[in-house]
């Protein structure tokens, strides 16, 4: 692969439409205020904005060109300004190759290089063919068996590895049933969907609800509230549910000897490679509806190039049960040894952390009962509140040894950490006046993820116990 | 934290006139408060009383961030730097340590802004594949030499990120 190469021509549109999807607010916006414009030169300047974009997007694709040199990635691209992109292998995190809806009728996958470092561009390449794209793969990562291999494997349907012996965990069908029913996404859409529906407000007139109102009978002011706010949850919690579906059937992960493959998707697939040498921490995150039912989800953090917070981490294991994620762990990755020294917030802390959920939440509800007169009986939520805190007591939880890290913390959520001393880039110690008065810090570890860091915190240690911890990421051995 | 083992390393005492002088300027960005509510007023929006009990409380407000938090801020910089990382301390409610530790630095740089340049004061910045973190006001050749004793560092110890 020594000789420049250039995209297959769909690029262009796939191109055009990622400048359509980034700018879909704008879009709207321009589109609803431009069509009250009862002159035609809106429409012109509409069909001037799409042509050039799809010229752009043709000339971004004369321009992109691709090449593995020795041990170097290097893309041409850019059209007014020109830029020569060079990637070395050993500088590579995590390479992702997904199979996008557009791309796969054309046979087609994009594939991302991603280095570490917020100042760096992330490589894509947004549309070539699968056996170019398994070569590239191969090419970088090094495997000169595994290029062989693949390149003489390549079906249709699987990427299989078969020279070496391969360690596979699949989502079952019953697992992705569950993970869809208990993943908490909806609240997330509702939001959404409530945002949206307030837009509605042209529809939703007077005189329409009390035609409603009128012809639908039993139908009080309340009940209709009550049905408008069911139906938003319904609504949200299908589409939740549809897109856990989508985005993790057929979820597989693969072990290579020196990486993890994971698989997963149903329109788009994604294929993600994650050397072991680049695995910053694991994160397991038992959501408030699965943790009842003992299941969680397991992230890993990498060093890659993206920017959007949600987007960093990595899914490695969408739903899997909490006491089988000890047995997955020592299989999978390698040296995830338990430690057992443990260190948990002091009894003085206990109250702190009964108190502290319900800080803020009084506030709103004096906020709330200053403007409603029935305000007061939002104080019912203390109870679920310091119930709230009383978890987070119980689960916060810390332990480390030489070489390992394992932090408990809850949020809403309950979740564990797993991180290695070197991975550890910045630890640090943070008290506030009244924690000072109790001798209580709070531990934060930051490890790096995506384009920037993700942390680690467990609130109202010792602060003894806290020194220690910190002490840990430059390498003093704790005592005891 | 008293009983724990502090950095001991102070950073240039010019430090708090620097940031006297650079609250006293940016600080002016707070009369907009007063003088938005003067308008406000002028529209008849809200009663004179608003702006004239606002502007004496923003010129205390003022005052006190150019005379008594850099001193509070100076007094409790701490830092020290040595083979196992870059150790800081530093706070005025909240108190913050933060331990760098030198194999995960990727690079270290130092700056200097108009006012620091006028007290030949430097600044210290020292980025790790997460975060980047910030010694703030040391005079030019302490941070000269800082910098390419962390970078020393750094070089003898490196990792991979």
């Amino acid at each position: 692969m020594s000789e420049f190469r250039r995209q297959h021509p769909i690029a262009a549109v796939t191109q055009f439409l990622s400048v359509l999807r980034q700018n879909l607010i704008p879009i709207a916006i321009f589109l609803v205020l431009g069509s009250r414009n009862t002159d035609d030169y809106f429409w012109y300047f509409f069909v001037a904005g799409v042509i050039s974009t799809l010229v752009i997007g043709f000339l971004g694709w004369i321009r992109f060109t691709y090449r593995v040199d020795g041990d170097e990635l290097q893309i041409n691209k850019g059209v007014l300004v020109r830029k020569k992109l060079y990637l070395t292998k050993d500088r590579i995190q995590v390479i992702d190759i997904t199979e996008g809806l557009l791309q796969r009728i054309f046979g087609l996958v994009k594939v991302e290089v991603k280095s570490a470092g917020s100042g760096t561009d992330n490589a894509t390449i947004s549309a070539i063919s699968r056996d170019e794209a398994l070569e590239l793969r191969a090419l970088l990562r090094g495997e000169q068996s595994a290029l062989q291999s693949e390149e003489t494997v390549v079906s249709e349907e699987e990427i299989s590895d078969q020279t070496s012996e391969v360690l596979e965990w699949r989502l079952s069908g019953k697992s992705l049933l569950l993970a869809a029913l208990t993943s908490g996404n909806f609240g997330l859409i509702a939001s959404i969907l409530g945002a949206i529906s307030g837009q509605l407000d042209q529809f939703v007139t007077e005189e329409n609800l009390y035609f409603i109102l009128d012809k639908v009978p039993g139908l009080g002011n309340t009940s209709l509230f009550v049905g408008v706010f069911i139906l938003i949850f319904v609504v949200s919690y299908i589409f939740s549910f549809i897109g856990v579906i989508f985005q993790y059937a057929d979820f597989k992960v693969e072990k290579k000897e020196k990486e993890l493959h994971i698989t997963s998707g149903l329109l788009e697939r994604k294929h993600t490679t994650i050397p072991f040498n680049r695995i910053q921490a694991l994160r397991f995150v038992e959501g408030i509806f699965r943790e009842p039912f003992g299941y969680g989800m397991l992230y890993v953090e990498s060093a890659g190039f993206e920017q959007k917070t949600n987007e960093r981490s990595i899914v490695l294991l969408p739903f899997i049960k909490k006491d089988k994620l000890n047995a997955f762990l020592s299989d999978f990755i390698e040296e995830v040894e338990q430690p057992e020294f443990t260190i948990t917030p002091p009894g003085r802390a206990f109250f702190r952390y009964l108190r502290r959920p319900n800080y803020i939440l009084i506030t709103a509800i004096l906020g709330i009962w200053w403007f409603w007169d029935l305000g007061w009986i939002f104080f019912g939520f203390l109870v679920p509140a310091t119930f709230l805190g009383w978890l987070r007591f119980n689960d916060a939880k810390l332990s480390f040894n030489g070489n390992m890290m394992k932090l408990q913390y809850r949020v809403l959520a309950k979740r564990t950490a797993y991180l290695k001393r070197n991975r550890a880039q910045v630890s640090e110690l943070t008290r506030n006046p009244f924690q000072s008065f109790k001798k209580l810090a709070t531990t934060h570890i930051t490890v790096a993820s995506g384009a920037g860091g993700k942390d680690f915190s467990v609130i109202d240690l010792d602060e003894q116990d806290a020194q220690k911890i910190i002490n840990w990421s430059v390498g003093a051995k704790h005592e005891e | 934290m008293n009983d724990l083992i502090l950095p001991q390393t102070r950073i240039n005492e010019n430090a708090i006139k620097a940031w006297r002088i650079s609250v006293a300027l940016f600080g002016l960005l707070l009369y907009a408060v007063p003088a938005l509510l003067y308008l406000l007023y002028l529209n008849n929006d809200v009663a004179l009383m608003v702006p004239i009990a606002t502007a004496p409380t923003t010129f205390i407000i003022h005052m006190g961030l150019i005379f008594i938090f850099p001193k509070i801020r100076w007094s409790r910089w701490r830092f020290d730097v040595n083979e196992k990382g870059v150790d800081m301390y530093r706070g005025i409610f909240v108190l913050k340590r933060t331990i760098v530790p030198v194999n995960r630095i990727q690079h270290v740089d130092t700056k200097q802004g108009p006012i620091y340049r006028k007290f030949g004061l430097s600044s210290i910045s020292i980025s790790t594949a997460a975060t980047t973190h910030e010694i703030p006001a040391l005079d030019d050749e302490t941070a000269t030499h800082l910098r390419s004793m962390i970078s020393e560092l750094v070089r003898k110890v490196k990792e991979d990120v």
